[in-house]
């Protein structure tokens, strides 16, 4: 059997995230200092460290020093994250208006693929937003039916690791902590490149302009 | 007096219970239209105070004393009225005090304890209301606003509730216990209601606002921030929608990397079989017992997968060729039927000498017989010749039959 420690390692090492939703028996034990240095310290001599995001409730694993090999891994792994910053957002926002009180999705919220799919079956705009969200390359949905299209997101973003399907008997799917990590990656890039991305919202909202 | 107020109130509580139907329609879609109902009912009701017109022309709609009952009673969580009227209920308390307190002077006793009744009432009316206040601020907490649908009016929401605690907390305020308790005097029932409840549940209640209040703060932190993501995430799609050239800044290749995009590659593999320890054995076992070895024919398959010509046409039709036994049995049959004689099975073989085994024979004719429809099977009548089996009873050994006409 493996320890605790040795499956938040693996975890790690496997370029996993661990937040209270996807593993609380090992965010938990990340939460204990001595604990913490413990892993630290078996990360650092891969050239590792541990890092968090979201306020401290997701970690995952970094560089320690970034050199030539290292910056190349990371700007692979930038355009992956980049190029699929719009078809989550846009899968976000469409989850946040189908639920009707405009909450964005968080770590730990509950998602049922059958209200779901009623919701949207009602709605020919939201069909309309599934198909060319479903079409996107991260998604990659060749379907035209609104079941198919949404079974095929689901499963890639169990995939990804942004969702949980902790029943595979039944359609309900909890959010993890990458969901909140998107939303600092979008917080981040609207701050550090002055997109004022609100402010657009918020006009487009008096405007009447609803996406 | 009194007996007259309480038939007022039976009179009351029974009309509310016999027309429950209006009494709920009214609190539910918020008025009534008149029309609907009995008109002897609706003056009834108007007539005890439960229904009102706001202005003529307008729908019925139930009193707010009514509704604020029923809303209290159901823990109706749109409920969003809190008493914070304290002022003038302590007021009312130290009237009725100092008239409790008058006719002790004049040894009215009577008056005195309807005074103390009152006063009580009074009082535990008051905390009665603190409580239901607080316990209303906290339905609403609990539920996060579930009544509102939309971010922005939970906000709106949680700053009127803020606005009431915040009141009620003024309110508070008012209680001046030094004052309450110089007005209680030394007489122990005033103290034991202004003092000693009030007190309690004064500091009951600053505790439970206190917390709620913390509690709606932060609820206030949480929606913000659900708004502030929300208007992010749209914001974003929109940016992406209107400028559709614009790619995201190479993060990477930034001097210094900053810590969001610096994950580190996965390095763990899957580990390897090791076929020397013994105590994975059993588990070797198992997977290769499950290891499925296929073998396709290639060239098989490929013949069968590729199209087959057909032909069509009509179906040819088929004869089926007759047999020996059949033509023989059939013979027999137009033999009996011919000579019109019962003749035995094996007479007929022995006649005609045929090559057949003396037990299929037998066997045909049984079954030549069973074969032939209902109708043919009247005109002929089969007797069975044999012997009961010597061991097993009931078993009926055939030796022959002998078949003639009825």
């Amino acid at each position: 059997m493996m320890s605790l420690k040795g499956r938040v390692m693996e975890t790690l090492l496997s370029g996993g995230f661990i937040c209270k939703t996807s593993d609380e028996l090992a965010f938990q034990f990340l939460q204990n200092h001595e604990h913490l240095a413990e892993v630290e310290r078996q990360l650092n001599t891969m050239n590792r460290t541990l890092a968090s995001a979201n306020d401290g409730n997701l970690y995952f694993c970094a560089y320690q020093t970034i050199d030539t090999d290292e910056r190349k891994q990371l700007s692979v792994q930038f355009r992956d994250i980049a190029s699929s910053l719009l078809p989550l957002a846009e899968w976000l926002v469409l989850v946040q208006e189908t639920r009707g009180d405009n909450a964005p999705l968080t770590e730990g919220k509950v998602i049922r693929l059958a209200e779901l799919q009623s919701v949207i079956e009602d709605t020919p705009a939201f069909v309309e937003q599934l198909a060319k969200i479903a079409r996107y390359s991260l998604f990659n949905s060749t379907s035209s039916a609104v079941d198919a299209q949404l079974k095929q997101i689901f499963k890639r973003l169990v995939e990804t690791g942004y969702l949980l399907r902790p029943n595979p008997d039944n359609q309900i799917y909890l959010a993890t902590g990458k969901i909140d990590y998107l939303f600092d990656v979008i917080r981040f890039i609207d701050e550090s490149e002055n997109l004022g991305l609100e402010q657009q919202a918020e006009l487009a909202i008096k405007q009447g302009d609803l996406l | 007096m009194s007996s007259q107020l309480e038939r007022a109130g039976f009179t009351l509580l029974r009309a509310l219970s016999k027309h429950a139907d209006i009494v709920m329609q009214a609190y539910l879609s918020g008025h009534i239209n008149d029309l609907e109902y009995d008109s002897n009912v609706i003056e009834k009701l108007i007539e005890l105070g439960v229904l009102w017109r706001p202005e003529p022309g307008e729908d019925l709609r139930l009193r707010s004393t009514v509704r604020a009952l029923l809303e209290n009673s159901l823990r109706d969580e749109r409920n969003r009225q809190l008493d914070t009227n304290i002022g003038t209920k302590l007021a009312a308390i130290k009237t009725v005090t100092n008239h409790y307190k008058e006719s002790l002077h004049h040894k009215a006793y009577g008056d005195a304890e309807v005074y103390l009744e009152d006063l009580a009432e009074q009082v535990y009316t008051l905390v009665d209301s603190l409580k239901s206040s607080v316990r209303n601020l906290w339905r609403r907490i609990h539920n996060e606003f579930g009544y509102v649908a939309s971010i922005s009016a939970k906000i709106r929401e949680n700053e009127l509730a803020q606005s009431q605690l915040t009141q009620m907390r003024q309110q508070l305020e008012m209680f001046q216990f030094d004052e309450l308790s110089k007005l209680a005097g030394s007489s122990r029932e005033l103290r034991r209601l202004l003092v000693v409840q009030l007190q309690r549940s004064h500091s009951e209640i600053s505790q439970e606002l206190s917390l709620a209040q913390a509690k709606l703060i932060d609820l206030l932190g949480k929606f913000r921030e659900y708004l502030h993501r929300s208007q992010l995430l749209k914001g974003f799609v929109l940016h992406q929608q209107q400028k559709p050239d614009y790619k995201v800044k190479d993060y990477s290749e930034q001097a210094k990397i900053p810590g969001l995009f610096n994950q580190a590659k996965a390095i763990m593999q899957p580990a390897s079989i090791d076929v020397n320890n013994v105590e994975h054995e059993l588990v070797y076992v198992d997977l290769v017992a499950h290891l499925k070895q296929v073998r396709h024919n290639q060239s098989l398959n490929q013949k069968l997968r590729q199209g087959q010509e057909f032909s069509l046409e009509d179906i040819e039709s088929i004869d089926i060729e007759s047999d020996g036994l059949k033509e023989a049995v059939e013979s027999y049959f137009c033999q009996v039927i011919d000579s019109g004689q019962p003749m035995s099975a094996l007479e007929y073989h022995r006649q005609l000498s045929l090559d057949f085994d003396r037990e299929v024979w037998v066997y045909g004719v049984i079954n030549g017989f069973g074969g032939l429809n209902q109708d043919e099977q009247e005109f002929f009548e089969i007797g069975m010749e044999g012997h009961p089996h010597p061991t097993f009873d009931g078993n009926f050994i055939i030796e022959d039959v002998e078949l003639g006409l009825r």
